[in-house]
């Protein structure tokens, strides 16, 4: 049978796919991360969040944190930083 | 969270003429399919349309694009996000078939990719954000004639291959290798008829100022492409004024609406001036320093206005400048900074009319970029009375 070419437009992705963390049992004690991706409303839901789970868990600490752009990544060494001072972190999407 | 970001650094991939080229892994062979198969069809099956028929690909139109394109067909230009797809030179050239390209339009083609992967521009963030805004691309220097673009009549299109083929290669490589699918990793609630295409060129011959790319230090002979997250022209039509300041005064007037993207997020914007009004405002003996600071100073919204005169009660907008005042009789400017006006001449000679174009906001810088390696000279160059940094 003759055939014909036909081409694949999209390019390989070369990226190692991400595991995400085991997920932690129970909440009291633990140190908590909140990251404000700076859109409009982020400040008042985290904090209304965290104000609500504090109500019902005995965290160690609460630390805030802000992106700088809602429309681009955090800086790798602002996740570091909230990598290193927290056992969970807390943050939002959308408007 | 997206995929992980790619190992290699930016400034090795963008760097054009430097000698460590990246090389990606060898494109997979074509698939075959049975001869007389209805490519048009099989391609659509496929999801590698942006809802029109793309041309099929052929083995010898791919490799006259890759020559086009200086040869090394694996050679990696860039990792297109929000996908990170490799684009190499083969990639580039299939979709550049795919979009009706002439192989003589490549080097545009991919100074404008290199340009929109530029960390300044955030194509991460324009691919995903809901708002409506698309890459505009506008060309400038000798290779707009070379290669056929049209900066007059209906720059905006449609009717020319040149600026509707590149404009839609720019867009199938950043659904297909970027993949920014609309409600996959495309959000924008409405879209913009500019994800189809959206390039055109500055009429340089007919422009009674300095070309762009020459306000911001390149030489004449250079040719550049300009990068801007944008949403789609504003109509300004003005029949009535015979000086710069009557024909600035209604493009003011539609910067000045309190829902355009600049008005809420800052960032910068472009405003394409028809030749008729441009003729009419160097007439007046005005210059491009003097209109992207008229436009700038008698542009603006009251602050209240912006968030309905305080009926939801005070709102701050951390998106604008801290150096905004938020009074509610405070001029609000629509972009920071008379240098965040982009100000091109295009259009054809007949009908009083220019364009406002507003950006997506201070979430994405646009990109000047040389066609080809062209660099800005190192000293300042003098044009128009604007003295290019």
């Amino acid at each position: 049978m003759k055939t014909m070419p036909v081409y694949d437009p999209r390019g390989v992705v070369e990226a190692a796919p991400l595991v995400i963390s085991p997920r932690v049992k129970q909440l009291d004690g633990l140190r908590v991360g909140l990251l404000d991706n700076t859109k409009w409303n982020a400040n008042k839901l985290l904090r209304g969040l965290r104000d609500r789970l504090a109500a019902m868990h005995a965290f160690g600490t609460t630390n805030y944190y802000r992106k700088e752009s809602f429309a681009a990544a955090a800086a790798p060494a602002l996740l570091d930083r909230i990598a290193a001072e927290n056992d969970i972190v807390v943050t939002a999407i959308g408007d | 969270m997206g995929p992980a970001r790619p190992p290699l650094t930016r400034a090795r991939i963008l760097n054009m003429g430097k000698t460590d080229i990246l090389h990606a892994p060898s494109p997979t062979p074509a698939t075959q399919v049975p001869e007389g198969t209805d490519l048009i069809e099989w391609y659509y099956e496929r999801g590698c349309s942006d809802g029109l028929p793309v041309v099929p690909p052929t083995p010898a139109k791919i490799a006259a694009a890759v020559a086009a394109l200086g040869g090394e067909s694996g050679l990696l230009v860039a990792r297109v996000p929000p996908r990170w797809g490799s684009l190499t030179h083969e990639v580039l050239a299939i979709n550049m078939v795919m979009a009706g390209c002439q192989p003589e339009y490549a080097p545009v083609v991919e100074a404008a990719m290199l340009a929109l992967c530029e960390a300044p521009f955030n194509l991460n963030g324009v691919q995903a954000t809901t708002h409506m805004a698309s890459p505009l691309l506008v060309v400038n220097g000798p290779v707009r004639r070379a290669i056929g673009m049209n900066a007059g009549c209906n720059v905006f299109g449609s009717g020319n291959r040149a600026n509707a083929t590149i404009g839609r290669a720019l867009r199938l490589i950043l659904l297909n290798v970027g993949g920014g699918w609309p409600g996959v990793l495309d959000k924008s609630t409405l879209g913009h008829p500019g994800k189809y295409t959206y390039c055109i060129a500055e009429n340089e011959e007919v422009s009674p100022f300095a070309p762009y790319h020459v306000e911001h230090g390149y030489r004449p002979e250079d040719s550049t492409v300009f990068l801007l997250a944008a949403e789609p022209p504003h109509s300004v039509t003005n029949h009535f004024a015979n000086d710069a300041e009557g024909v600035l005064d209604s493009v003011c007037s539609a910067m000045s609406t309190i829902c355009n993207n600049n008005a809420v997020s800052a960032g910068h914007c472009a405003v394409v001036l028809g030749p008729e009004h441009a003729a009419t405002i160097a007439k007046s003996g005005w210059k491009r320093h003097d209109i992207r600071h008229y436009l700038w100073a008698h542009s603006g919204n009251r602050w209240d206005d912006l968030y309905g005169r305080g009926r939801y009660g005070k709102v701050y907008n951390r998106n604008l400048p801290v150096w905004y005042k938020r009074e509610p009789d405070a001029r609000t400017p629509i972009v920071p900074s008379p240098d965040n006006i982009h100000l091109f001449v295009a259009g054809g000679e007949a009908g009083r009319f220019s364009a406002f174009i507003p950006g997506w906001g201070h979430m994405s810088s646009p990109v000047l970029r040389g066609v080809g390696g062209a660099r800005p000279a190192g000293a300042p160059e003098c044009a128009d009375g604007t003295c290019a940094v």
